[in-house]
């Protein structure tokens, strides 16, 4: 325990000094915060007064949705349908199955979806509908910026919550004789690999988690969006994120013999890649990926965090959350045995 | 016997990096493993130090087998590796202190034995730099320090002085004394026949993954039939007259090297009034004429047919 303790002190010392660590878990994220609030605060605002929407006259669920301030519901006929989605009267039709059709992607058409979900969990559950709140505001007046900008900052944070990737790597490297001189050394001590791994991830969380806090302080106080109003599951989700990234460093780290520069590159294409998909970019792309390939949406660790951060902070929704951790922690836990399969052997071949 | 090393086989692929290697060493002595780049001295103390799997052979440390999870030999024992191998971003004293740790868990006393590490390689004033603000002589006097600091009774050192200034290197072979002095048992390996010639008491020499031989500095000179050379600059000689000289008794070879001739003897008690009587006849006129004893280059020369140096 003292031989880990003291692994921590100097691991994290040796971890926090490095300035790459610092650019890309602390600078990078901090710039990527300001570009986005640059780029796109105030171009993809959208209307809340009112979301058109078009249903037929039979619409089992049209009542309710009738009592939906947000929504302005259009009773249409099936002929009118795709004229009025083309020329944007309404953003989106619920057919009497409860299917979305939408002509674009955006957040109204993500609302209005969302507002679907809710209204068929409701009936699943048997919920009665006159215990169905009809005040629910869908997008919360607590002062949020309730524009697209919101969800480009969750998948921002999802993407640095995974940020562990870059101490991941760099501590599975530490131990490894055949990748750094100092894994050389290590490996010629009495010190137990485990001791020096478990010192790495501990470090690489404390550290990562850190930077996360001067994020959200950053993104909350300096920009004034104020993103969380569940704190506990938002929390969770950014603890397992971390926990996700560190466990992808380490099977980076200690899967193949590429320098360092590489495997810190591999890890940022990993996670802009899913960023991309999750919609850090755009929240269109999100949108449009979870109508063409939804899976990508449900396996995408990024995506998982995101959409979850989305649904209980803004939408107030925290059904399902479990579903997310459960993947996430199944992630984890499968790339930290296969990592230690490749770290478990205790001589090399060549170094 | 501190270790002992029997019919050591590595194999990369096709190539035989050790070829029933053998190794005995005795307890504080400073033994040599000399040899050219790439002969097989790395390979060899990374296989001793279970770092490196092997195909064949026997390794024991303190008459134990050596396996990757044998702590309480590598408790006993220090590496300071070929390469500088310290963190980048600890600095002097956390970077030993930090190794010192690993094998020393009182408190105080590694902090003693920290003080003591650096006054030993001399770092006292650069203990709060980082290793890449140290000269390259400096960080070889760090990788030392974290390698020994802990006293250990068996220390490997793998060309310490590689890419070191003068100052550095004689400063780096005082000190390696001092550790046998004070009671560690020291294999040392190096390519620099000057280096192993001065410190050690038992040399080795390896080539292509094998001990061509082994001895005392006198005892492998004593191996090969030049036991005498005498380097002579000519200010003119012919060809012809040059290659006369080899009539002289016990002459056994005559090199040219650039300007200089360079004259091998074997055994005999006159050879260098022999040559001089041979110049005075041929009234030959030199800049220059001295004698030397063979290096252990003449011994590798001899044993392989090429020079250590090359």
């Amino acid at each position: 325990m003292k031989n880990i303790f003291r692994n921590c002190i100097y691991q994290g010392k040796n971890r926090y000094r490095d300035k790459s660590f610092l650019f890309w878990t602390l600078i990078y994220p901090l710039i990527m915060a300001i570009f986005f609030y640059t780029a796109f605060n105030g171009l993809i605002d959208i209307e809340l007064e009112s979301i058109d929407i078009g249903i037929k006259s039979e619409n089992p669920i049209g009542f309710i949705l009738e009592e939906i301030e947000l929504l302005n519901v259009h009773k249409i006929s099936e002929d009118e349908i795709n004229e009025k989605l083309e020329n944007e009267e309404i953003q989106g039709f619920i057919d009497n199955d409860l299917n979305l059709l939408v002509s674009k992607s955006g957040i109204n058409q993500t609302i209005i979806k969302e507002i679907i979900d809710q209204i068929k969990q409701m009936g699943e559950l048997n919920v009665p509908i006159e215990k169905f709140d009809f005040t629910i505001d869908y997008v919360l007046d607590r002062n949020q910026k309730a524009d697209a900008i919101i969800i480009i900052f969750y998948s921002l944070i999802a993407m640095v919550s995974t940020y562990g990737i870059f101490p991941g790597i760099e501590t599975v490297s530490l131990i490894q004789a055949n990748l750094t001189n100092v894994g050389k050394r290590i490996n010629v001590t009495p010190l137990k690999k485990n001791d020096f791994l478990l010192a790495g991830v501990i470090v690489s969380l404390i550290l990562n988690l850190l930077s996360n806090g001067i994020l959200l302080i950053f993104i909350k106080y300096i920009l004034k969006i104020d993103l969380f109003t569940e704190i506990r599951y938002s929390a969770i989700f950014i603890i397992i994120g971390n926990l996700f990234g560190v466990a992808l460093g380490m099977l980076i780290g200690a899967s193949n013999k590429q320098s360092g520069n590489v495997k810190t590159i591999l890890g940022i294409m990993i996670t802009l890649v899913l960023s991309f998909f999750s919609g850090m970019m755009s929240p269109d792309i999100k949108i449009l990926v979870d109508k063409k390939i939804p899976l990508i949406g449900k396996i995408n660790p990024i995506s998982i965090i995101t959409d979850n951060l989305y649904k209980i902070n803004l939408l107030e929704n925290t059904q399902n959350v479990n579903q997310g951790i459960i993947i996430l922690s199944i992630y984890c836990i499968t790339l930290i045995f296969i990592s230690y399969g490749f770290l478990r052997r205790k001589t090399y071949d060549s170094i | 016997m501190i270790v002992r090393v029997k019919n050591l086989v590595k194999r990369y692929k096709e190539l035989i990096a050790l070829d029933h290697f053998n190794m005995e060493v005795e307890e504080g002595e400073i033994l040599g493993l000399l040899g050219p780049n790439g002969c097989g001295k790395t390979t060899a103390i990374n296989c001793i130090l279970s770092l490196l799997s092997f195909d064949k052979g026997e390794i024991e440390i303190f008459e134990k087998k050596m396996t990757p999870n044998s702590y309480d030999i590598k408790k006993q024992i220090g590496v300071v590796p070929q390469e500088v191998s310290v963190f980048e971003n600890l600095t002097v004293r956390e970077n030993i202190d930090y190794f010192c740790g690993l094998y020393i868990e009182d408190k105080s006393l590694r902090k003693q034995y920290v003080e003591e590490a650096i006054e030993f390689v001399g770092l006292k004033d650069y203990i709060k730099f980082y290793p890449k603000k140290l000269s390259g002589g400096l960080k070889r006097r760090l990788n030392i320090a974290c390698g020994i600091a802990h006293k250990p009774k068996l220390i490997f050192l793998d060309e310490p002085t590689v890419a070191v200034d003068a100052q550095s290197r004689n400063f780096i072979l005082d000190g390696i004394k001092r550790l046998n002095q004070e009671g560690s048992t020291i294999i040392y390996t190096t390519h620099y026949l000057e280096e192993a010639e001065m410190l050690c008491k038992r040399i080795i020499i390896m080539d292509n993954g094998k001990n061509l031989v082994s001895g005392t500095n006198e005892e492998l000179k004593a191996m090969i039939t030049t036991t005498e050379k005498i380097v002579v600059g000519f200010s003119a000689i012919e060809d012809e007259k040059a290659q006369k000289i080899k009539s002289i008794p016990h002459v056994i070879d005559i090199e040219k090297k650039e300007d200089d001739y360079i004259i091998k003897f074997e055994n005999g008690l006159n050879n260098l009034s022999n040559l001089l009587e041979f110049i005075k006849e041929n009234k030959l006129a030199y800049t220059k004429l001295y004698s030397q004893l063979p290096t252990l280059n003449d011994v590798f020369l001899e044993l392989t047919g090429k020079e250590l140096r090359d």
